[in-house]
């Protein structure tokens, strides 16, 4: 689209600020703009730093695990396991088959709770406001299992290093029973209100095109790089706990689109879904937590880096400890949103303001991901 | 129950008391224009009302509950807040285009009542030109938008006001046209003419194949469009500008924007129940409620719209109104004017 | 690979560079000369059989003696991983900017320089990101770092 001779647009910058009720969570972008189209994009994070891991320095490793459920509050079981998994390694300990197969169960319903969230967010944010409602009674489901379990609907202190913190009650396996017998179809009645609509999609296809080398470059993970096109997922790729036992698919995309995101989420729903069911067929009984000295827990000397598939992509967590401290020496949490954050600025480019939300939405980025 | 004979008795009674004729005629324009700016008022309310109970119902919750029976007089509640609130006036703001900016809005959007023929001799004016005459007021909302976007002194609200205007002003012709689709079926402005052309039930224009329906349909959209809803509500959408062109008015000023929303929905839904749904023709029932029963149901169908589908991008926007609705718009023109000439459901 | 074979294959690939660390419990560490880092993260990029082409984060450490930043990287084919780590003295820790070999580098050492002071040469852009822009306490995650209000839990 040329100017008429003597037509400039001047370059104009906004600033999209902390508290804007689209930017999930506290995040701030300073944006460059020519007209309607962004030519610069500038994220400036750091208003919801907590210094997490400078608290962790100071807690024995069973203090930690607190800490770790507020690192990204929506997927809170996940940030536990990576964790439990991480001083697992680093000291050796064995999980009993029971909690091997509680964990699952818990990280599979924590991950359709995350997407419900996105999706909810996502309809919102594009101006559907019904999906969102329908989204969290879902959701309020899942949480009902939650609270049975083990008191908490949000920050859980569940997954534990050795195995997990309670059992589950009798009624919980009926009650998940019956959510999953009811989910498939309503995961075809979100479909029906969403992605056949038009205006869906003329909003979201060929909207910030993220290329798959573009995505690896800047290591995004999880279904954002799923999308555009790489089967990357760390259940298959680096099998941790039992995963290699369970049947699922892993969708993808072909674009990268925000359409395609959209698409491999509602689809990775249908599939954690399918993991719970068969979870909650062959679950053993048994112990639910392995040997571990809540008290007096003293690794020996060594660093590790353990990952998992989260919600939002690879969390990892790399722990240093130092000969015989009840305390670790460094604990550092890498979660999916930083690095998703990071490639914003480079698929915006050249994309609209009224996209940059969009884009935003199916990004699925959560701040205290970012900020810790 | 009709009303035409309580009016004309209430004139008389007026007229017998002795005053000299240019008094009775004042009082009685007074009196009729606060007849029907109260009744507009109180539907009003009871629009947002419905509009609240709707959305509840949609989103699976259920809304007001506790002010009244189902919470029916919550938005006299709200209003009564809305009085008290303080008037926040920003220090740098242009005075007189930000204060008489709500005005013009909300002048603009009763304006359109002069003509609508609530029911059988209902009508305040049959203006010859009646449906002309609404054309022309609700371009004054665009006028009122773009004063609002001016005067806020603020970034966001000239971006808002802005494409407020150049929405407006595209969906009006595809509006236009298939307004006037009927007007040619008609042969006349007047808005008794139009519903009195309908008067049995297969000579509604809905019926009327197939030029009708898709008038409808364009009409409809446009009308939509017109009033700034969802799925055409870009320019007061919260997640992208914050408000829009009333971001910088609190209280009563917004109040005024928030009721004039409403008022032009009403109008949007009140104009196609006279041009396509056969207006205040009913059996049995007074006519005045067929004529409200018919604008709810349509007011039903529009809201049912913004809690359904996601709002469109404002080039989108654009595109759609200029490259498809004003082209099918003068099809569907030219097709009423090939059924008028060929006499084809022409009766 | 299996853990040996890449083990061996890192060791007569980059016979001086690196030197592997007893202390890795999950992967393999590797200890290399901070002057190295750069060239070594190339190499990796580029080597066909292992072809490490994913950056998944780059971590500062404060043991009390020295400062290490610790790099950890795997592979989308190969689904290889492991990590690597230079030591640095306290005064005048620097090292080289990884970002042309992985663009997504660049946030990571951006964190590393505000909290730890461990400067990162040819960055670009070494400005204030988690802490609020008029900080001037120092860099937070050294273990001799202290602020009035900072509390430590009692020792148990």
């Amino acid at each position: 689209m040329s100017e008429p001779q003597g037509l400039h647009t001047k370059e104009f910058t906004l600033n999209v600020g902390p508290i804007h009720p689209s930017t999930h969570g506290v995040c701030r972008f300073v944006v460059k703009m020519e007209g309607e189209v962004i030519t610069e994009l500038t994220p400036v994070i750091g208003y919801l730093h907590r210094a997490l891991e400078k608290i962790c320095e100071n807690r024995t490793y069973e203090q930690i695990i607190p800490v770790t459920d507020r690192f990204e509050y929506c997927t809170a079981m996940s940030c536990n396991m990576a964790f439990s998994l991480a001083t697992e390694k680093l000291a050796g300990i064995e999980v009993p088959e029971r909690a091997e197969y509680l964990r699952v169960i818990m990280l599979e319903l924590n991950r359709i709770a995350s997407h419900l969230i996105w999706f909810g967010t996502t309809a919102l944010d594009l101006g559907a406001l019904t999906p969102f409602l329908y989204g969290f009674r879902e959701r309020e489901d899942i949480l009902d299992l939650f609270e049975m379990t083990c008191g908490q609907r949000l920050t859980f202190n569940y997954i534990r290093p050795g195995g997990v913190s309670k059992d589950i009650p009798p009624e919980f396996i009926p009650k998940c029973r019956e959510f999953l017998d009811g989910f498939n179809t309503k995961i075809d009645d979100y479909e029906k209100v969403l992605t056949g609509n038009p205006i869906f999609i003329t909003r979201n296809k060929n909207v910030g095109i993220m290329p798959p080398d573009v995505g690896i470059a800047y290591a995004v993970s999880g279904p954002a790089l799923r999308a555009s096109g790489v089967k990357h997922d760390l259940r298959r790729d680096d099998p941790y706990s039992i995963y290699d036992r369970f049947e699922f698919d892993l969708p993808t995309g072909e674009t990268g689109d925000c359409y395609d995101r959209y698409l491999v989420r509602i689809q990775e729903m249908r599939e954690s879904a399918k993991i719970v069911r068969q979870a909650i067929e062959q679950i053993p009984e048994g112990e639910i937590r392995g040997k571990f000295n809540k008290m007096n827990f003293k690794p020996p000397a060594g660093e590790v880096y353990s990952r998992i598939e989260n919600s939002r992509g690879e969390m990892g967590i790399y722990i240093q400890a130092a000969e015989k401290q009840k305390k670790p020496l460094r604990v550092k949490m890498r979660g999916g949103s930083y690095n998703q954050l990071q490639v914003m600025p480079v698929i915006c480019k050249g994309a609209k303001i009224a996209d940059l939300v969009a884009i935003m939405a199916s990004m699925d980025i959560i701040m205290p991901d970012v900020d810790r | 129950m009709e009303l035409k004979g309580l009016f004309k008795y209430l004139y008389e009674l007026l007229a017998s008391t002795g005053l000299p004729q240019g008094w009775v005629d004042l009082i009685a324009m007074v009196a009729l224009a606060l007849v029907v700016f109260g009744f507009i008022a109180l539907v009003v309310l009871y629009l947002v009302w419905w509009e609240r109970k709707v959305s509840a119902h949609t989103q699976q919750r259920l809304g007001p509950m506790r002010t009244g029976w189902h919470g029916w007089y919550q938005t006299v509640a709200d209003t009564i807040k809305l009085l008290q609130k303080e008037d926040i006036r920003p220090a740098l703001v242009d005075r007189p285009v930000y204060f008489w900016s709500p005005v013009v809005i909300f002048v603009a959007a009763f304006m359109a009542y002069v003509v609508m023929p609530f029911g059988d001799g209902l009508i305040v004016a049959d203006l010859n030109i009646g449906i002309l005459y609404i054309v022309a007021i609700t371009s004054f909302t665009i006028i009122g938008m773009l004063m609002a976007g001016w005067g806020s002194n603020n970034k966001y609200s000239l971006l808002g006001g802005m494409r407020s205007a150049a929405q407006v002003v595209s969906y009006e012709i595809p509006m236009v046209v298939s307004i006037c689709s009927i007007v040619l079926f008609v042969g006349s402005l007047s808005m008794v003419d139009i519903v009195q052309s309908q008067a049995k039930i297969y000579q509604w224009f809905i019926f009327r194949l197939p030029f009708g329906p898709l008038a409808f349909i364009i009409y409809l959209i446009a009308g939509v469009a017109e009033t700034n809803r969802t799925p055409f509500d870009l320019p007061e959408a919260e997640q992208e500008l914050v408000s829009g062109f009333n971001t910088e008015y609190s209280g009563m000023k917004f109040s005024m924007f928030f009721l004039a929303e409403f008022i032009n929905m009403f109008t949007v839904a009140a104009i196609a129940v006279t041009l396509f749904f056969g207006g205040w023709h009913g059996p049995v029932l007074p006519s005045w409620m067929w004529f409200i029963g018919k604008t709810l149901v349509l007011v039903f169908v529009i809201m049912w719209f913004r809690w359904t589908y996601p709002r469109l991008r404002v080039d989108h926007l654009m595109e759609f109104a200029w490259k498809f609705l004003i082209p099918v718009a003068f099809i569907n023109l030219i097709l009423a004017a090939l059924m008028k000439y060929s006499g084809w459901f022409n009766w | 690979m299996t853990r040996d074979e890449l083990v061996t294959y890192i060791q007569d690939t980059f016979k001086d560079t690196v030197g592997l660390l007893e202390t890795g419990r999950a992967e393999p560490f590797f200890m290399i000369k901070p002057e190295d880092i750069l060239e070594f993260s190339r190499a990796i990029k580029d080597d066909p059989k292992l072809r490490m082409d994913w950056l998944n984060c780059i971590s500062g450490v404060d043991t009390g003696e020295h400062f290490e930043v610790v790099y950890t990287v795997a592979s989308v084919q190969t689904k290889i991983r492991f990590d690597y780590k230079t030591v640095l003295a306290y005064d005048n820790a620097e090292i080289e900017s990884v970002q042309s070999v992985w663009p997504g580098a660049n946030w990571h050492e951006r964190e590393v320089w505000e909290l730890y002071g461990i400067n990162v040469k040819n960055h670009g852009n070494l400005t204030r990101f988690l802490l609020p822009d008029d900080w001037d306490q120092g860099h937070p995650m050294r273990k001799d770092w202290d602020a009035p209000d900072f509390k430590r839990m009692p020792e148990k």
